[in-house]
């Protein structure tokens, strides 16, 4: 779960510093909005778990020089996560023995939060699926399988893997529309 | 189904966007292609395409956990103002004393600095993370060991994982009971015990966390039934059976000159004089006299026609036995046997005093097992048929053989009984080493019931079991090779 707000967040960093333990708390926080800001920079999966896997690493490592600015966490994670993808970009190219690929990323990570704060939140809420449309989203999406595939491994008719596919993607898309932005929610209280 | 549909036409979407690369599909593309209108869910579909595999996010949780868990080992946070305090032990002989700690605490070296004449100028060695700092003596600069200076008032504690474990390790390598492990009020579970270089420590390991005002409560009740206890019944406090300062088996020195033979003791040794009382009317006479020497008593009389001369054979552990077996000589023993190196683990020589008393002054090799539980002074005993000696103090005393030696032909060069908390050394006698009958003293639980297994064992009375003025019940009996034992038990503490 993210944490609750920004006081909460600050003092999960505090512990973490003192504590390098307390960081899986951290990372089971981000780990979302990570993955889907380096996913969508990559577009493949390999590269993606490479770079997730570094952005964390990194953090951990050089959590001690975290200092709390105001700013919130994910940003400093995103600034990370886009170094770590312009290195990846410029080893690529390199290798490419071209000056720049043909395609280079969006790169700039202010550019994103929102969209990836969406997608972030709807991977999370896959979790939340009932277990077999979990399965059927995981498999379709995650590992790339076709229906058929689907089928056979999980012994239903294919009809029946498009219906849970089907129920689980209605439900994904109310809840996404149902979540609360965070953007849109006012401060009640003066003393806040 | 009424989905039916909705779902074929939905899956036509989903296989779309994630059809073959370089198949471009539109918002608008998709819609038409499903004709109908299920753009809401286009959204969903083409953000779930960068969902992650789901057995990725645990496996890099695990990855991180250890590395955190490494991170934690190698980054202990040091706050800048701790300060720490370290013990720093002066000894008689510090590669002695380093042995002794690595085998009564399980210490480790960690560096040793020789001065030019081979004593140690500075020794660092760590107990379970604990450091401590030692090193020989040093009087020319006033650093003193506990030997010279009679003892040390410090006591070190440590904090060990299981008290009665390490307990066990410390005597078996050496070390002198003062208080026995025991359940203490204040939450831990502790025992003391004295090294052989004089100092002691406290062994502990916490068994509940107690709170100052739960301690006070203890300490209260204690007192209160201490109290009531006293004006209920008016029972004497509770004695232990072993009067302070003795161990179970100390020997007895029946000898001419008593006197001389204590200012030999003090100038050879550096016994303490704990006792003395004179013969009324005949000062130069010693009735009895109690003298120290490290952890271990001797009790002496003047011979008399009641009680001839028994002299003794001794065993006095020291840690330089070349030094202490000059001075015994100085002060006026006799050679007997040069100091030399012996292959059973131990290098020592032996010298007689002027009442006649034999000495074998020895250290243990740093490995030996067959010496590293003795005390200071250990009796040794002399029989012409030693095993059978030792049937009967098993048989009498409950003795228990803990070490023999045999030669070829059947001879016992060197055995080894334990009685109570003591150990009694004996050998075969023939040639130089006559039996010499000894006498001991013994402090039992229970004076009558061991005086009844004696006697059924083979001994003859002296004297049947009697309270004496001093505070102990004791009785006397000869064994059937010649020796004597006082056994005693300590009932109440009389002040003289």
């Amino acid at each position: 779960m993210p944490p609750k707000d920004a006081h909460d967040e600050r003092l999960l960093i505090a512990a973490a510093q003192q504590d390098p333990a307390r960081f899986t708390e951290l990372y089971e926080a981000h780990f979302e909005r990570v993955y889907a800001f380096v996913a969508r920079r990559l577009r493949n999966r390999d590269d993606a778990e490479d770079v997730t896997a570094e952005v964390f690493r990194d953090a951990l490592a050089n959590l001690g020089k975290f200092e709390w600015r105001g700013a919130p966490f994910a940003a400093w994670l995103y600034r990370i996560a886009a170094n770590a993808i312009a290195d990846r970009w410029q080893r690529a190219a390199r290798e490419q023995a071209s000056p720049l690929p043909a395609d280079p990323p969006d790169d700039s990570a202010a550019a994103a939060p929102e969209e990836t704060e969406k997608r972030a939140r709807l991977f999370r809420l896959v979790g939340t699926l009932p277990a077999d449309q979990r399965r059927v989203i995981e498999m379709r999406f995650a590992e790339g399988k076709s229906i058929a595939e689907i089928a056979r491994e999980l012994r239903r008719s294919g009809g029946a893997v498009k219906q849970l596919q089907f129920r689980a993607i209605q439900a994904l898309r109310a809840a996404v529309e149902k979540a609360p932005r965070a953007k849109a929610k006012k401060p009640v209280s003066r003393h806040g | 189904m009424a989905n039916h549909t909705q779902s074929e036409q939905l899956d036509k979407i989903v296989s779309a966007l994630l059809g073959p690369p370089g198949a471009p599909v539109s918002r608008a593309d998709a819609a038409r292609q499903a004709d109908m209108n299920l753009a809401p869910v286009f959204e969903v579909v083409r953000d779930l395409r960068d969902l992650p595999r789901p057995d990725f996010k645990p496996r890099l949780k695990s990855d991180l956990e250890r590395r955190a868990k490494m991170a934690s080992a190698v980054a202990k946070p040091v706050p800048e103002t701790r300060v720490s305090a370290t013990p720093y032990l002066s000894v008689r002989d510090a590669s002695a004393a380093i042995e002794f700690y690595k085998k009564a605490f399980g210490a480790t070296e960690v560096m040793r600095f020789a001065q030019p004449g081979g004593r140690v100028g500075h020794a660092e060695i760590d107990i379970g993370g604990a450091r401590i700092f030692l090193a020989d003596e040093f009087p020319e600069i006033d650093f003193r060991s506990p030997e010279s200076l009679g003892g040390s008032p410090v006591r070190i504690h440590l904090d060990v994982p299981n008290v009665d474990e390490s307990a066990r390790r410390a005597i078996a390598a050496g070390a002198a009971v003062v208080r026995p492990v025991a359940d203490q009020f204040y939450g831990d579970r502790s025992g003391q015990f004295r090294d052989p270089f004089g100092y002691t420590w406290v062994l502990s390991t916490r068994k509940e966390d107690v709170s100052a005002a739960e301690m006070q409560r203890r300490i209260d009740d204690m007192s209160r039934q201490r109290g009531s206890s006293a004006e209920e019944s008016a029972a004497p406090p509770k004695v232990s059976f072993i009067r302070e300062g003795f161990h179970t088996v100390t020997p007895y020195l029946i000898i001419p000159h008593a006197a001389e033979w204590i200012d030999f003791v003090k100038r050879a040794f550096g016994a303490e004089e704990h006792f003395r009382a004179k013969r009324p009317g005949a000062e130069d006479v010693i009735m009895h006299a109690e003298v120290k020497i490290g952890d271990s008593m001797l009790e002496l009389a003047d011979a008399n026609p009641q009680f001839p001369a028994t002299p003794s054979t001794l065993l006095l552990r020291v840690s330089d036995p070349d030094a202490v077996y000059a001075r015994a000589l100085d002060a006026g023993a006799t050679v007997f046997d040069p100091v030399t190196d012996h292959d059973y683990g131990s290098r020592g020589g032996t010298v007689v005093d002027a009442s006649g008393n034999r000495w074998h002054i020895f250290a243990p090799t740093p490995d030996s097992r067959i010496f590293g539980a003795f005390g200071a002074i250990t009796p040794h005993l002399y029989a012409r048929q030693p095993v059978e000696l030792i049937h009967f103090i098993e048989a009498a005393f409950g003795g228990e053989e803990i070490y023999r030696a045999e030669m070829p032909g059947g001879g016992i060069p060197h055995a080894q009984v334990r009685i109570g908390d003591s150990i009694v050394a004996l050998a075969g006698g023939h040639g130089p080493y006559e039996p010499m009958p000894s006498t001991l003293h013994l402090y039992v639980p229970d004076t009558d019931a061991l005086y009844a297994r004696a006697l059924a064992a083979g001994a003859a009375s002296i004297q049947p079991p009697t309270d004496q003025p001093y505070g102990d019940r004791s009785a006397g009996v000869t064994d059937p090779f010649g020796n004597r034992w006082f056994i005693a038990t300590h009932t109440r503490d009389v002040a003289f």
